[in-house]
């Protein structure tokens, strides 16, 4: 081959791929040289040959047994159906619905039991002095003051507990409440 | 409602048919990818079972053949490379001796079995590259698309196959005749 500059462009102009500025040097040179002419003879005739292995026919036998064997293995697949995991697939109504019920749990389920539950609202104008009772003394009920850096009085110094009864609106409900008394030190 | 579409939505008789459309270019490529029959067999089931599996993770604006091409040109790299097998000049079969009414097509058909030959002593990019764009006939953009490639480098690669092929076809056709 004498012309070895232009073998690359050659093999590009056979395929149709050598750039539109390259195609005019190229057939030039070709003109006037016989070599380049037998090396692009050649290209083409291998270009030809190639594209009729894309013409070429299958056997159809060898055709048939992928296409059974691809579908055989997809049916015995554990996920059958449902394209993959993914979910676009047959799968996604399924997963949708878990995820919602999932959150909708997750968002209310209790965080945690309150410690004190009332059992009815009294409301002031209905609390009515009661007679004492056997037992302990009652007494009229004071807000506890609640005071910070108050030194905790022993134990001993603490009365019993005093009885507070509330009267509802219903009869048949009646509250009582056992409130412990203020340490006498205050 | 297009064949894409309702093979995402798991349609197995949506999936066949797009199988059935493109399984003899899958297992063509192959053949020539390989050049032998079972491993290119091998190499198209597995190109199914993985477009089985990766039904949703397609995108279905862009259709699925550039996706068929590059897998498939994955899987027989794979498999090539794990074989390795080898077709040297010892394995081209003799030419028959042909009847008068057919000579023209066997000897045509002997042709085409030496660029065959010549394609499997290629290099594996190479003849990736040439099978892609002279085979199937894909533009040089659609061949770097698939094999993930500048096309400066795909024009590289098929030009140099383009003259490594030139050589050994013509030594061998010179040879024969």
């Amino acid at each position: 081959m004498s012309c070895s500059k232009f073998e690359t462009d050659l093999a590009l102009y056979a395929g149709d791929d050598l750039p539109a500025g390259r195609v005019a040097r190229i057939e030039s040179h070709l003109a006037e040289c016989a070599d380049c002419r037998a090396l692009a003879q050649d290209l083409r005739a291998s270009q030809a040959l190639l594209s009729e292995l894309r013409d070429e026919p299958l056997d159809d036998a060898m055709v048939a047994q992928v296409h059974h064997r691809v579908l055989a293995e997809v049916k015995n697949t554990p996920w059958t159906w449902g394209a993959g995991f993914t979910p676009r697939g047959a799968l996604a109504p399924l997963l949708t619905l878990a995820a919602a019920l999932l959150l909708a749990v997750v968002l209310l389920w209790p965080r945690h039991q309150p410690k004190h539950v009332p059992v009815a609202r009294v409301e002031p104008a209905h609390v009515t002095p009661i007679a004492p009772m056997p037992g302990p003394d009652i007494v009229p009920v004071r807000h506890r003051v609640v005071r910070r850096h108050m030194r905790p009085a022993p134990a001993a110094q603490v009365g019993p507990p005093l009885l507070v009864q509330f009267v509802t609106d219903d009869p048949n409900i009646v509250i009582y409440w056992l409130v412990d008394q203020k340490p006498q030190g205050d | 409602m297009t064949a894409w579409r309702r093979e995402n939505t798991g349609d197995l008789a949506a999936f066949e048919q797009i199988m059935s459309q493109s399984e003899r270019r899958v297992l063509r490529v192959a053949l020539r990818l390989l050049n032998n029959q079972q491993d290119a067999q091998d190499a198209a089931q597995e190109v199914f079972l993985r477009l089985y599996k990766h039904f949703g993770d397609l995108d279905e604006t862009r259709g699925y053949e550039p996706w068929l091409y590059r897998v498939t040109v994955n899987v027989c790299r794979d498999i090539a490379r794990g074989r390795r097998r080898s077709i040297g000049l010892a394995e081209v079969p003799d030419p028959v001796t042909p009847q008068p009414d057919a000579y023209h097509d066997a000897e045509r058909a002997q042709q085409r079995e030496i660029v065959r030959r010549g394609l499997s002593r290629l290099g594996e990019k190479e003849r990736a590259a040439l099978v892609l764009r002279d085979v199937e006939g894909l533009s040089t953009r659609e061949v770097a698309g698939i094999l993930g490639s500048s096309e400066n480098t795909v024009r590289s690669q098929i030009c140099s196959a383009r003259l490594k092929l030139r050589d050994f076809t013509g030594r061998l056709l010179r040879r024969r005749s």
